[in-house]
This record gives structure tokens, C-alpha cells and sequence, in this order.
């Protein structure tokens, strides 16, 4: 999974043309609120898990949710439905039982 | 002009994230809690975007390059096996916990928030772990 040297350099660019989006869109109209009801440690946690799972799993919501469903692909059909179900599940965990 | 490309791209992704509420954690956790006041709105973000990469992806799968020149590369690895399984439930576990995911989390960085900062941090440092991981016990 090493990128070749030339595909650095693109790869880059377009995580800051993501990173930059909102200043564009805030040039235009205000950017809409967002609310982030995670403590600093469960974001902690979270960012590690979703760290680990994407390289083991190869993807995430983008890779196997948009594109790879797009292709039709199976291997990430099956990955959307397990990390969705695994989202479900740990949304139930921390909003209804603890 | 790839990098021209690339910046478009990104961009028109994060205004996508933005627009369709992806980038809020509350809005990801709503889609997320069946149980509670389900938010069904993401799943048609998702079916939407689908729909509109459907057909490039398809002219992509008949070419051999892109149309800026490169080696078009297109993931060709089928198999489904416990480590893939495991892995993207762990994932699934981290974006149920936070609401965030890595595209809409790079998207906040610039925003003045310190949580999608801290968020990118812990995925680099989970990306480490997983190549440590790697170097212990390749064939897991």
C-alpha cells in the first residue's frame, strides 16, 4: 500500500482543498453550526479506533461507503454494513445504557 | 494541472460534507441512534452520492487512464477476511463514539474547534499503531 512518489504530492493537495473548503464557504454565507457531544477522551479513543479500523479494514465511510459501493464492489458492501452496524450499536451503548 | 484537479476535488468534497451536514458529529450520531430520534437524512446523502459516482466509476473501469494521464489504479483486492471484518467494525466502533469519520473530521480542522484537531492526531497515531502492529506480527 505504499504510494508511488508521484502520488504524494496530489494526495496532499486535495486533503487541503478538504481542510480549506469550509474558509470558501464561509467567504460565501456563514458556516452552519455543528455540535460535538464527545469528551476530549472519547474523541481521544475514537480517533485510534478509527485509525486502526480503517487500515485494517481498508476503507471508511468515503472509500467503501461511496466509492466502493459505487463500484459495486462486495468486499465493500460487507464493510459498510459492518461498520454501520458496529456505529449502531455503540451509538445504543453510550446514548441509551450508559 | 493534476494538483489543480486534486484541489478541486477536495474542495467540492468538503463543500459536499458541509452542505449535506456530514461535518456535524450531532447530525452523524442522529443517522446513528435507531433507537432514539433517528435522523434517517445521511442514508440519502450517502444514495445520492452513489447515484452520481456510479456511472464515472463505470467509465473508469473501461479505461486504462485518467484523463489527466496517470495509471488509473482501482482497488482489485477481494478478499473478506477476518482481519477486514474486524477491522472495519472497529472503525465503526470509533465513529459511533465520536460521530466523526476522517473525511468530515479533516474537513473541521480549519473550523476553530480543538476536537477534530485532537481527532486527526488520534487517527495518525492509530495508522501508527497499525504499522507497529504490522511489523510484529505481519500475517495476522
Amino acid at each position: 500500500m505504499k504510494p508511488k512518489k508521484g502520488d504524494v504530492n496530489w494526495r496532499l493537495i486535495s486533503i487541503i482543498g478538504l481542510m480549506i473548503s469550509p474558509i470558501i464557504y464561509a467567504l460565501l454565507k456563514p458556516l452552519p453550526e455543528i455540535t460535538i457531544t464527545a469528551s476530549y477522551w472519547e474523541i481521544l479513543i475514537a480517533g485510534l479506533l478509527v485509525g486502526i479500523g480503517t487500515r485494517f479494514g481498508s476503507g471508511c465511510t468515503s472509500g467503501h461507503g461511496i466509492c466502493g459501493i459505487s463500484r459495486l464492489s462486495i468486499r465493500s458492501v460487507v464493510a459498510t454494513i459492518y461498520f454501520t452496524l458496529a456505529g449502531v450499536v455503540t451509538v445504543f451503548i453510550t446514548r441509551h445504557l450508559l | 494541472m493534476i494538483l489543480i484537479y486534486a484541489l478541486m476535488s477536495g474542495l467540492l468534497f468538503g463543500l459536499g460534507l458541509i452542505i449535506s451536514g456530514m461535518s456535524n458529529p450531532a447530525k452523524v450520531i442522529g443517522f446513528l441512534d435507531i433507537t432514539g430520534q433517528w435522523d434517517p437524512s445521511l442514508a440519502f446523502v450517502m444514495l445520492g452520492a452513489i447515484s452520481v459516482a456510479f456511472l464515472p466509476f463505470k467509465l473508469a473501469k473501461s479505461r486504462s487512464t485518467t484523463f489527466t494521464g496517470q495509471a488509473l489504479q482501482l482497488p482489485c483486492i477481494q478478499t473478506i477476511d477476518l482481519k477486514f471484518i474486524l477491522g472495519s467494525i472497529t472503525f465503526g466502533i470509533g465513529w459511533g463514539l465520536a460521530g466523526y469519520c476522517p473525511g468530515p473530521a479533516l474537513n473541521s480542522v480549519l473550523t476553530g474547534y480543538f476536537e477534530p484537531v485532537l481527532f486527526v492526531i488520534s487517527i495518525l497515531s492509530g495508522m501508527g499503531i497499525f504499522e507497529i502492529l504490522k511489523k510484529i506480527r505481519p500475517p495476522i
